[in-house]
């Protein structure tokens, strides 16, 4: 008897704990991975350069095809070695009320500069000095000519006042962008300044937890890091809306260069066409995913739209790898990380590459691991992805041979002399075509970006780069929207 | 007494070699991460100079061990935040998941478990018994989503995940209650049915006493003693955080923080949780001595 009272009491407790998602005017938006540092000095991951777009406004702005087009401020070379900026008339103040002027450009740059640990002080290495000229107008002197210097300049700025207080941006941050913050505990709360809408942004790292809570209505919006079965299970959703759109973030094969058997070119080659790349995209990609064949989409300003696409041929690869003088199967160890979706793709490229006469051995490692590996050269082959890539310099710190790493990006230590000589001159066709022919990298795809969305939601459709900008624009309405495209 | 202190030393002591050992080991560290590919060698050489990391093993150890004995369990590399800080959200997150994991179990584990040790044989028991397996064998990354499809998405009772409602430590609890449940099924109904065929029982039975009485308050106590080892071990691995269930259910323990400080090789922070891990198991293993001997009191005479 005892007993049973004890359970009627733990149901009651049970179910009078039981209740709808809280309406609390908000709009909730599920990410995968929270942001580690809202203070865009030292800020490096997806999510946390993606919320610092919204807090912070920068110096400079890109086009569609990619070009730096004036963001705050309006641009004159005065010399390979000397830019002039002018801040816009009427820019939006910052949060805590100072109007922002050029002293806290000058102040973020220089703060910058002096900085050890910031993992952004080598991108900014060639800049001399920064002067200011007037409240409007401020000046860099750069160490050596750098054509592409503007488009550098991304970081957000912070106001001055708040520098010199050691402010902690990295909680609390302090800009002059669309969102100001609100508060960060378990999720982040941000305030759009035009009309005080507050947006949350909720870390769940799992995506069908991502997919429930948003079928439950406990969020309104999830973008990217979904498996295609997913987004095909949501689009049958009568109350949520699907957006995808063409992306940018180049996946790709890595090489070890130094290997004996992938520094030779016919190797590659059979690698190469060995994947059926297109099966893929059509089977475990979601919609919009496009082949890819360089880190540059053909769209870019530095692009190239003419590059052939490498098609599957197991047999073709056979004989290349036999005309190399190599005995099949041919063994190879394929490093990635243990991200459900790495994973799946490994096993995929096992599959298909067994059909070309190649063993691929699969090792699957935490990323802290993996990356380490990765970047010490102890590898043969490994999966990953460039994201938010914008200029073509891309291809001399990936590509060049002075960038191999303890001090750059040129993982596979990669050395060729002529892509050297081109890179030097910036012929941008010319370099892409010597990559495409040569292949350090196996090019895959970019992936298609999606977005999903209860349907009142309207106002948001996801970006090339998947950045959260529409978050300036989302509304929420009392009726459902009907701007699916 | 003095000799337990001793050993609780000799563990955490060894915990802390082996914690700062490995983590040393293994290939990346923190100024990677946080500088990036890009960044020149000197600027590395200076980070690594301010963090300490420039000094031998030995010294870093001994630094360390000096802090920790200062009460002192350092700030996080990548958030820059006092790791007591960290722990002052998380630990409780994670003893509040753990111990209403732990009642879920023991209120469903039990009860089944002397039911299917007085039906045993039976097709009751057959019941319970294919009930706790298959509860057993169930994966918390498959059985928690299924149990958010049901009481969240279809039934609408419960929020999926977060820890933001009250309510919310429900799912988690559930999930990892069921598991512990089937086990403690299992293991009240081997100990159960290993006490009632004793001699003493058939002697209560003998002087007329109720069957409720003979088992509740003479053979149940008797079983006690498997039970209570199960449930200190159990409720030291939920302390020690449940990786996965946290995980899955964004719920903010100790657990995920060590699994991201090792991911990031943030140092302190992985150390400071291994230290908390074995300190809880150290401690429930305490606790359940201590139980041992209020349970039996042949123990209590062994030890006396």
């Amino acid at each position: 008897m005892r007993f049973i009272r004890l359970t009627c009491v733990l149901c009651f407790l049970l179910l009078s704990a039981c209740q709808r998602p809280v309406a609390d005017g908000a709009i909730h938006f599920a990410i995968a991975q929270a942001p580690i540092s809202l203070d865009p000095r030292y800020a490096t991951d997806a999510a946390s350069e993606r919320v610092n777009r919204l807090i912070y406004q920068r110096l400079v702005a890109f086009d569609a095809q990619s070009k730096p087009v004036p963001g705050m401020a309006t641009w004159q070379r005065l010399s390979p070695i000397h830019y002039r900026f002018t801040l816009q008339a009427g820019l939006p103040p910052f949060h805590h009320g100072r109007p922002v002027t050029a002293v806290d450009v000058v102040a973020t740059y220089q703060s910058l500069l002096a900085l050890k640990d910031s993992p952004h002080a080598a991108e900014y290495d060639n800049i001399q000095r920064v002067r200011l000229i007037n409240p409007l107008v401020l000046d860099f002197e750069l160490k050596a000519a750098d054509s592409d210097f503007p488009a550098r300049l991304m970081m957000g700025i912070l106001p001055q006042d708040l520098i010199e207080q050691h402010h902690d941006f990295a909680h609390q941050p302090v800009g002059s962008g669309g969102f100001a913050f609100y508060a960060w505990q378990q999720q982040l709360t941000l305030q759009r300044v035009s009309d005080q809408q507050l947006v949350t942004l909720v870390e769940v790292k799992d995506p069908t937890v991502r997919v429930l809570k948003l079928m439950r209505g406990e969020v309104d919006l999830l973008q990217g890091d979904l498996p295609p079965e997913l987004v095909q299970y949501l689009q049958k959703q009568a109350h949520l809306l699907v957006k995808t759109t063409k992306g940018t973030n180049f996946s790709y094969l890595g090489l070890n260069l130094q290997d004996p058997l992938l520094s030779q070119l016919r190797v590659r080659q059979a690698i190469m066409h060995a994947i059926d790349r297109q099966a893929i995209i059509k089977q475990v990609m979601v919609d919009q995913t496009r082949l890819a064949e360089v880190i540059l989409p053909p769209e870019h300003y530095a692009g190239h739209a003419g590059l052939t696409h490498a098609s599957y041929r197991p047999a073709f690869s056979k004989q290349l790898l036999q005309s190399a003088g190599i005995t099949l199967p041919l063994k190879l160890v394929y490093k990635t990380s243990t991200d459900a979706q790495r994973v799946r793709l490994a096993t995929i490229l096992q599959a298909q590459m067994a059909k070309a006469g190649i063993d691929l051995e699969i090792r699957s490692l935490d990323w802290g691991t993996f990356f380490a590996e990765i970047k010490q050269g102890n590898f043969q082959l490994y999966g990953l992805t460039w994201v938010g890539v914008r200029t073509p310099e891309i291809y001399r710190q990936v590509f060049g041979s002075e960038w191999m790493p303890p001090q750059g990006f040129n993982r596979g230590r990669y050395v060729d002399a002529a892509l050297d000589a081109l890179l030097g001159a910036q012929d941008w066709l010319a370099i892409t075509k010597r990559i495409h022919a040569q292949l350090p990298y196996i090019p895959l795809w970019y992936e298609g970006q999606v977005a999903v969305m209860q349907k009142n939601m309207s106002g948001y459709a996801p970006h090339a780069d998947g950045n959260w900008d529409d978050l300036a624009m989302i509304q929420r309405s009392a009726t459902i929207a009907h701007d699916a495209d | 007494m003095v000799r337990r202190f001793f050993q609780l030393f000799t563990v955490i002591f060894g915990v802390l070699v082996l914690t700062f050992l490995l983590i040393h080991l293994v290939p990346g560290d923190p100024v990677e991460v946080m500088l990036g590919e890009s960044a020149s060698l000197a600027d590395r050489a200076a980070l690594r100079a301010q963090l300490g990391l420039n000094q031998p093993l030995l010294s870093q150890f001994g630094h360390y061990v000096n802090q920790l004995a200062h009460g002192d369990l350092g700030q996080s590399i990548q958030t820059k935040m006092p790791i007591v800080d960290l722990f002052k959200t998380r630990y409780p997150a994670s003893i509040q998941l753990a111990l209403l994991a732990m009642v879920i179990g023991l209120l469903i584990g039990v009860p089944l478990g002397i039911y299917a040790a007085l039906k045993a044989g039976q097709w009751q028991d057959l019941v319970v018994t294919l009930i706790s397996v298959r509860l057993a064998a169930m994966p918390v990354f498959w059985l928690g989503p299924i149990l958010m499809l049901v009481f969240a998405v279809w039934l609408g009772w419960l929020p999926v995940s977060g820890m933001g409602e009250p309510a919310a430590i429900m799912l988690p609890a559930l999930t990892l209650g069921l598991g512990l449940s089937a086990i403690l099924t299992r293991m009240t109904r081997t100990s159960l049915l290993e006490v009632l065929n004793e001699d003493f029982i058939r002697t209560a039975r003998a002087k007329g006493l109720s069957e409720r009485t003979v088992v509740m308050r003479h053979a149940l106590r008797a079983a006690l003693l498997p039970i209570v080892t199960i449930v200190g071990l159990q409720m030291g691995s939920l302390l020690a955080g449940t990786v996965i269930t946290e995980t899955i259910f964004s719920w903010d323990g100790v657990g995920r923080l060590l699994v991201d400080s090792i991911e990031k090789r943030d140092y302190p922070v992985t150390q400071a949780c291994v230290l908390a891990v074995a300190l809880s198991y150290v401690l429930i293993n305490f606790a359940t001595d201590m139980v041992y001997r209020f349970v039996d009191p042949r123990m209590r005479l062994a030890r006396d």
